[in-house]
């Protein structure tokens, strides 16, 4: 009978056309405002790193000063200083460590047509790379060697790679930026992870644009580059850059890799007798708890998806509840008009239950219209929603889970918005109805 | 095949209590030609959809081919009208946007039949009624005599016992009427009973008895075996 059903829904399409038209309009839009909204926050709210993302971690401990502190209040800043940056990474602790901050600096290209222009990387370790999954398209990361003697390394990324070099493979060839020469050793490919978990504090923020290049921590340091970034210091900061390298200043991000999730006990223990020692050695004044972030806590502690974008998709599931409400009142017009059939049926043998499958069968018919225009409305507004700005078309993408949310949630909007019309079409007196033709 | 014992029918508003039915007996026979006649009110209708399980009563019994139909749940009346009633109704009720074929097809759906099965019904059903070759037209391409015709083939292609005619010649003219009437004492000769309500008192003597119903009871029962001088009698009338 469903397929019976089914094709009674298809044929009932046809009829009052312009009745039907507003029923799966009214449907496809609110569909596609609720689809939309919840894809970029689906985007925004995703693990970049579902495999990994459990055993990296974010360390902090609080290095501010005494005045304003309440004993027991946690970190208030999201960075960390040179010195506990350094202590980290040179620590033995997990698998691998990063320690990383944002750079901008002047590119000169190699092709004299193409002027001096501005590039936006980061400085970062070897095992950055790794412990990100960085795909490369050419070469490969420096070496821990490099790090160490601070070398004039650098990674491009593949749309930097290609404004200065074309479709070539630049991997050995050198470049200047920041006014120095520095040797490629790897071109990535394209790394457009969303949100950008490694890097989410910096210029770009958390869905800007892949960094451009990477250079080793130590040459950025060697090269005193100033962070194109926050930096946070409360306390006055005497003139020059190893001040600022000795200073309690905050502007360093720091990434451990623990074998496990299970890792982190082992990992809080070590950021607890550090920063004891570090308490001992009269450095860090406050008596704060430290804090271990993994990358979804992270991204949830920084808040990356922020509040407005939880109302838009709110205001958006508001909206198809009223387009809901509004089908409500279409279908009972349609179904109304019905009565008369519903009658007949059951003269000639339909349960209460037969037509309350048919009609409800009908509803699905509408509400898979519904989808199918709400997924072509929703696909419009995603790319006019792109098109906004380089931060939004990055957010804007459908994938196959949302596609196939996008007609359950239709189905089963025309199923609830059905179900009042079609528990009255049952309620039909087949003999009133016979009688009255 | 039908059998009715103090069978009662009251509407109820919250105001007024009206009495369709009170006490009404009536028992029809296998292979009877039963019409039934009355004045507008008397109750006629609310016999008919009771017997067409098409409503519920309030007190008495019904068998309907020995079967009691008092208490049965929403589906098992559904299930005993589909497999033992036609109906016909002064209106024909075809819906507008099935195709003839279709139309025909609704109840044996609801009879679980195959689609072979379903076809060969439909296809003798209108062949039957002599609309073999409008399978494919749709009710509004037909005359009033033609739509009956595709009602009453709706009615006899899942084999009903009993078929329930709410005057079905009401809408008719008298050529269409005539034809109408001839096609059902046609079926009814081939063993079906038929139970149909008639304002048209020349029609109501054609059948084998008539019964008349005044305030809800059953009035008087005439007993009456067709003869040839009935026929011709008829014929004059509607002519």
């Amino acid at each position: 009978m469903f397929q019976y059903y089914f094709l009674l829904g298809l044929r009932s399409l046809r009829r009052n056309p312009a009745l039907t038209a507003l029923m799966v309009l009214t449907l496809a839009i609110g569909v596609a405002a609720s689809v939309s909204t919840l894809t970029i926050l689906h985007v925004m709210s995703g693990n970049p790193m579902p495999d990994k993302s459990e055993r990296l971690f974010v360390p902090l401990v609080d290095n501010g000063s005494l005045e304003g502190y309440t004993a027991g209040d946690p970190p208030d800043d999201r960075l960390l200083s040179y010195r506990d940056s350094v202590n980290f990474t040179s620590s033995k602790v997990g698998e691998q460590r990063t320690a990383m901050f944002g750079l901008a600096g002047p590119v000169e290209p190699p092709k004299k047509e193409i002027g001096v222009f501005t590039a936006m990387g980061l400085a970062s370790t070897s095992s950055f790379f790794s412990m990100f999954d960085a795909p490369f398209r050419y070469g490969q990361a420096w070496t821990e060697r490099d790090d160490q003697r601070a070398a004039d390394v650098i990674v491009l990324s593949r749309g930097l790679a290609e404004k200065l070099f074309g479709a070539a493979n630049p991997v050995g060839r050198r470049m200047t930026i920041f006014g120095s020469q520095f040797q490629i050793t790897g071109v990535l490919d394209t790394w457009q992870v969303v949100p950008r978990a490694a890097h989410v504090i910096g210029a770009t923020g958390p869905f800007g644009p892949e960094d451009e290049f990477y250079v080793p921590f130590a040459s950025a340091v060697r090269h005193q580059l100033s962070p194109n970034g926050s930096m946070s210091c409360a306390q006055s900061v005497d003139p020059g850059y190893q001040a600022v390298l000795d200073s309690e200043c905050t502007w360093i991000q720091v990434w451990f890799e623990m074998r496990s999730a299970a890792d982190r006990d082992e990992l809080q223990s070590y950021l607890d007798s550090y920063a004891n020692d570090q308490r001992r050695m009269g450095r860090l004044k406050r008596n704060a708890p430290n804090k271990l972030y993994s990358m979804m806590e992270w991204l949830d502690y920084l808040k990356v998806v922020g509040n407005d974008s939880h109302l838009q998709a709110w205001l958006a599931f508001g909206f198809l509840l009223l387009c809901l409400v509004n089908t409500v009142g279409l279908l009972l017009a349609k179904f109304s008009v019905r009565a008369a059939e519903v009658g007949i049926r059951r003269a000639l043998g339909a349960s209460r239950k037969e037509i309350f499958r048919q009609f409800l069968i009908e509803t699905t018919v509408i509400g898979l219209a519904g989808g199918i225009l709400g997924l072509l409305l929703a696909f419009g507004a995603l790319a006019l929603i792109g098109m906004q700005s380089a931060t939004l078309h990055v957010v804007t993408h459908m994938d196959l889970g949302m596609l196939a949310l996008t007609f359950t949630l239709s189905v089963l909007a025309a199923l609830l918005a059905g179900l009042l019309p079609t528990w009255r079409a049952c309620q039909v007196t087949p003999a009133l109805q016979l009688k009255s033709q | 095949m039908l059998r009715m014992q103090n069978l009662s029918k009251v509407y109820r508003t919250h105001m007024i209590e009206t009495h369709a039915l009170r006490g009404f007996e009536i028992h029809v026979a296998q292979g009877e030609f039963v019409t039934v006649t009355g004045p507008s009110g008397s109750g006629k209708t609310s016999f008919l959809n009771i017997a067409g399980l098409l409503e519920e009563f309030n007190e008495g019994e019904y068998i309907l081919d020995g079967v009691n139909v008092k208490g049965m749940d929403d589906n098992a009346r559904s299930r005993l009208r589909n497999e033992k009633l036609g109906f016909i109704f002064q209106g024909f009720n075809l819906i507008p946007d099935l195709s003839l074929f279709d139309n025909v097809d609704v109840p044996l759906r609801y009879r679980g039949f195959n689609r072979a099965e379903r076809k060969e019904r439909i296809e003798d059903a209108l062949a039957k009624v002599g609309l073999a070759s409008r399978m494919k037209h749709y009710p509004a391409e037909l005359s009033g005599g033609q739509q009956q015709r595709v009602a009453i083939a709706r009615a006899l292609a899942g084999s009903p016992k009993l078929l329930l005619a709410d005057e079905p010649t009401g809408n008719l003219d008298t050529q269409m009427a005539r034809g109408v009437m001839e096609l059902l004492e046609e079926i009814n000769a081939q063993g079906t009973t038929i139970l149909m309500v008639t304002h048209d008192p020349e029609l109501a003597v054609r059948a084998q008895r008539n019964v008349h119903i005044i305030d809800g009871q059953v009035s008087d029962l005439v007993r009456k075996a067709p003869t040839l001088v009935d026929a011709h009698h008829a014929q004059v009338h509607t002519a």
